[in-house]
């Protein structure tokens, strides 16, 4: 995930980083996704999580994440699929993206986190330009990787953006 | 400066002289002075790095062994060899001088004592290092302003020295604000030299560091200044109204022109702008020249001849033996405490107010010694700290620790908790900082506001040295501008209309501050007529904020005037009254959690009152349940809690549910609904409502329990969450779950109820 002039993907703007490199890699459903290693704080089980209102309906709440108030958001809400219920295997991976005003630590409710894994530079293919219910901007790539898809996330997207239900919206 | 020489050959010169030098010799030294004072004056030396403040720490050094403060050992001459071996380096590289030269001189230096600050980051020594060479340095521009003004004229380079610039900048506020204050002090005892001396240091640190980073336009106003200062302190000039006058134009000038280096160094030299000094040259020289007796010439032309009138005799004698620059003054120039950026903190366990700056005139206090840190550390610490509250406080209520029947670790978690509150109380006490400076800027106010009003009006300071949240001290700044505005425009009448009235045709204003439980009160009372009642009544039934028939306390009345779009003035003058009214101020206030009120009697005066919390890191609330979630109801807004009769509740068709409450109806708020949680309490005579007073006005929220009065510490949502309606913050309650503290104006607001 490191910086280079170097266009990697051939896709129009996002591409100019490198994207081989480590990532954690989760289950959502019957798929397989993967966030960059060097965005990941932490991986923590399941907390009580307090609501909060006039948020978004993927935004769960607030954790305290030992003492720090931090957003949780249900990735499954966010990529609208089905919700379903939490068990034992669900996971919050706290991930730090920069925001305006510094880093910001978010939680990301997955169904359950696999490993992590070393993506190649030719296991990498640039996203799908049709047919997922994933919006194309979430999506840095595609690795194949042993036979199985991942599709790796940009997590700076995928949390960074606005969790406020506008008002004016109800 | 007889004959030119070229700075190779002075260096060379005081190396040979530095060789044969005996111990005891002190003949030589002099003439080493001589040397480096050349140096010094040299047009070369100015545009060459490091070279001037090495000479000056060169100068001061022999200074000191001539005084005998210094061992004229072998040793410590040797060690001078190796500085002007330094010395010659540098002149000989100029800017491609390696950085281990200027750092060897520095160590070599503070190896002798002598702190010099050369490299960036460093202007607080930087300042002591200037301070001391006050008279010798003051000749010294004489040589250097020629060339100086010749590249004054093009932008500065800004941005090869950004960390000195930015330490310049924030050095440069504390001491302009520090001369402001000691120009008003002096104006109540103009013959207090000790208060011209503190005047005289900022300017000299400011003209010294401002010539040091070549910004010859502040170096040359501030050392125009400087000299006026040191007429007057040498009583070749007498103190008066015109001096005081043109030192805070001065300052306000200088101010100015930092600003636009900050506004350069933030946004890009771009912003640059060019100031014109020389009309503020000439004014300081025309007040300099007013009744100056002995000096060479009288300056007539401007801007260039300002740095001629240094009497020669300070020069002469600086030569030989640089005097002390103030007599018995304590330690180099302490600048005021800090408001951009950094907190000077008591000694933790010495509770004694930190001595604001060069500031308490004649009684010397003693001085607590402070220590200057990242404001951000500090924040992390305080974090740290209410932390550690929390995590204590779930290990003591963890059902398993409280069922073991242990003595030994019952006293054990008391003495845990004992030492916690000890360490938040500390920690809190860290970011407390006394209010003096806040209120030391309204000295200022009252006296420019009185001058352009023609009234006549002292304002009275007490309390100073009450301490308030440091984060609070820029945001209760405008609210208190406002007010004392207001006292001095609306309050204080005009001399003559106060003699009829039979008082003294002097109007006060007292502004005093203190503390009062868990809450900060500061007070504005001015001697003026109080508040028109009747024509606020009148005002208010206009405006339709009240109805004619109904029945206000002279007293709510008099607070009407916090409403919004509420102004009585009758003219509009420049000093208040332009429609924004007193609402901004409760605004102001509301924001920090505190209330405002004003207390008036007719003839005698108006008193308004701000009571603020402590502290804005920790917030006592009403913790309340509402179905399965938790909030936290600022106690400060709370008015009651009641469990409604039927009788007493109404719903007005299309326009909600309201609920009589002694007398008045209150617009009831279902927080359930409003937050959308489940809840089986939706009958407003089953739940409990709290009366909550807000900026839009008393509401009644539903909510289903109360569980408990706590204080909490806030905690931000985080940059994503932190717009959210109705919600102020969050915080860890005791059971580790996040509660969320409601933002009531927020809420009402968001409910258009």
């Amino acid at each position: 995930m490191e910086e280079a002039k170097k266009d990697a993907g051939g896709e129009s703007g996002k591409s100019v980083k490198v994207l081989e490199g480590k990532y954690l890699t989760f289950a959502l459903g019957n798929e397989e996704y993967g966030v960059g290693i060097l965005n990941v704080r932490e991986i923590i089980g399941l907390m009580e999580i307090t609501a909060v209102p006039h948020t978004q309906p993927h935004v769960k709440g607030v954790i305290n994440l030992r003492g720090r108030v931090i957003p949780v958001l249900d990735l499954r809400l966010k990529f609208g699929m089905e919700i379903q219920e939490y068990d034992e295997r669900t996971c919050i991976i706290v991930v730090e993206i920069e925001g305006s005003s510094g880093s910001i630590q978010v939680g990301m409710l997955v169904d359950s986190v696999s490993e992590v894994l070393n993506v190649a530079k030719d296991e990498i293919e640039p996203p799908p330009a049709f047919g997922t219910h994933l919006h194309a901007d979430y999506i840095l790539g595609m690795a194949k990787v042993k036979g199985d898809v991942k599709i790796l996330l940009d997590a700076d997207r995928v949390v960074g953006e606005g969790v406020i239900r506008e008002l004016e919206e109800n | 400066m007889a004959e030119t020489k070229t700075l190779a050959e002075i260096l060379d010169e005081m190396a040979i002289k530095i060789l044969a030098i005996e111990p005891g010799d002190l003949s030589v030294v002099g003439e080493l002075i001589t040397l480096v004072e050349e140096l010094c004056g040299s047009p070369d030396t100015a545009g060459l790095p490091f070279l001037l403040p090495m000479g000056k720490a060169f100068n001061d050094v022999l200074g000191k062994i001539i005084m005998g403060d210094m061992d004229d050992s072998a040793d410590s001459f040797n060690k001078l060899g190796e500085c002007i071996g330094n010395m010659q380096e540098v002149a000989r590289k100029g800017e491609k001088v390696a950085d281990t030269v200027p750092n060897q001189f520095q160590a070599t230096m503070k190896a002798m004592g002598q702190d010099v600050s050369l490299v960036a980051g460093d202007t607080a020594s930087q300042e002591d290092e200037v301070a001391p060479v006050a008279e010798e340095s003051v000749s010294e521009p004489a040589a250097a302003a020629p060339p100086a003004s010749a590249d004054a004229g093009a932008i500065p380079d800004f941005l090869k020295d950004t960390d000195l610039l930015g330490g310049f900048i924030e050095e440069a506020f504390e001491h302009l604000e520090s001369i402001e204050v000691n120009i008003l002090d002096l104006e109540q005892s103009p013959d207090d030299k000790e208060i011209i001396n503190n005047i005289f240091r900022p300017f000299h640190t400011i003209k010294g560091v401002s010539g040091f980073l070549n910004l010859m336009d502040i170096n040359k106003l501030a050392h125009a200044t400087e000299n006026l200062l040191d007429d007057v302190r040498n009583d070749k000039r007498e103190m008066d109204a015109d001096v005081i006058d043109v030192v805070l134009e001065v300052g306000d000038f200088l101010r100015t022109m930092v600003e636009n280096i900050k506004e350069v160094l933030e946004n890009g030299p771009d912003c640059y702008q060019k100031f014109d000094i020389s009309a503020h040259i000439s004014k300081v020289v025309g007040v300099q020249g007013g009744d100056a007796p002995v000096v060479e010439a009288p300056p007539a032309e401007p801007a260039a001849a300002v740095p001629k009138e240094e009497p020669p005799a300070t020069a002469a004698q600086a030569a030989v033996a640089p005097p002390e620059p103030v007599p018995a003054s304590p330690a180099p120039a302490t600048p005021a405490p800090a408001a951009a950026g950094k907190v000077k903190m008591p000694a933790p366990g010495k509770p004694d107010k930190p001595k604001a700056g060069g500031g308490a005139p004649a009684v010397q206090k003693k001085i607590t010694a402070t220590i200057k840190v990242d404001i951000e550390k500090l924040d992390n610490l305080v974090n740290a700290v209410g932390e550690l509250v929390i995590m204590q406080v779930m290990v003591k209520q963890n059902p398993l620790v409280s069922s073991i029947s242990d003595p030994k670790l019952t006293r054990d978690l008391a003495q845990l908790e004992r030492i916690t509150t000890e360490l938040q109380k500390t920690a809190m006490a860290m970011r407390m900082v006394p209010i003096r400076q806040t209120f030391q800027k309204m000295t200022r106010l009252v006296r420019d506001l009185s001058k352009k009003s023609g009234k006549r009006v002292d304002l009275i300071m007490h309390g100073e040295e009450t301490e308030i949240d440091r984060n609070m001290v820029e945001s209760i700044y405008d609210p208190l501008v406002h007010m004392i505005r207001n006292s001095v425009d609306h309050g204080v009448q005009t001399p003559d209309v106060r003699e009829a009235a039979g008082k003294h045709a002097k109007g006060k204003v007292v502004l005093s501050a203190y503390q009062k439980g868990s809450a900060i009160v500061i007070e504005i009372e001015d001697d003026g007529s109080g508040l028109n009642t009747e024509k606020i009544r009148t005002k208010g039934i206009e405006r339709g904020l009240i109805s004619q028939d109904d029945q206000l306390t002279d007293h709510e009345i008099n607070n009407l005037i916090f409403l919004p779009g509420f102004s009585t003035a009758d003219k509009i003058t420049d000093v208040s009254g332009r429609g924004v009214g007193m609402d901004v101020v409760k605004k102001g206030v509301e924001k920090l959690r505190g209330k405002v009120e004003v207390i008036s009697t007719p003839g005698v005066g108006s008193q308004f009152v701000i009571k603020l919390p402590l502290t804005l890191a920790i917030i006592d609330g009403i913790v309340v349940r509402v179905g399965e979630e938790r909030y936290i109801i600022p106690t400060i807004a709370i008015q009651e809690s009641i469990k409604p009769n039927r009788d007493h509740y109404n719903t007005v068709h299309g326009q909600g549910e309201t609920l009589m409450v002694r007398g008045t109806l209150i617009p009831i708020i279902r927080l359930y609904e409003v937050f959308g949680v489940d809840t089986t309490q939706t009958d407003p005579c089953e739940s409990i409502v709290v009366v909550i007073e807000s900026e839009w006005g008393k509401r009644a929220l539903m909510v289903d329990e109360l569980l408990g009065k706590q204080e909490v510490v806030i905690k931000s949502l985080g940059g994503l969450m932190k717009d959210v309606k109705g919600v102020a913050g969050g915080t860890i309650l005791g059971d580790g779950r996040v509660g969320l503290i409601l933002d009531l104006a927020g809420l009402v607001q968001a409910t258009g109820t």
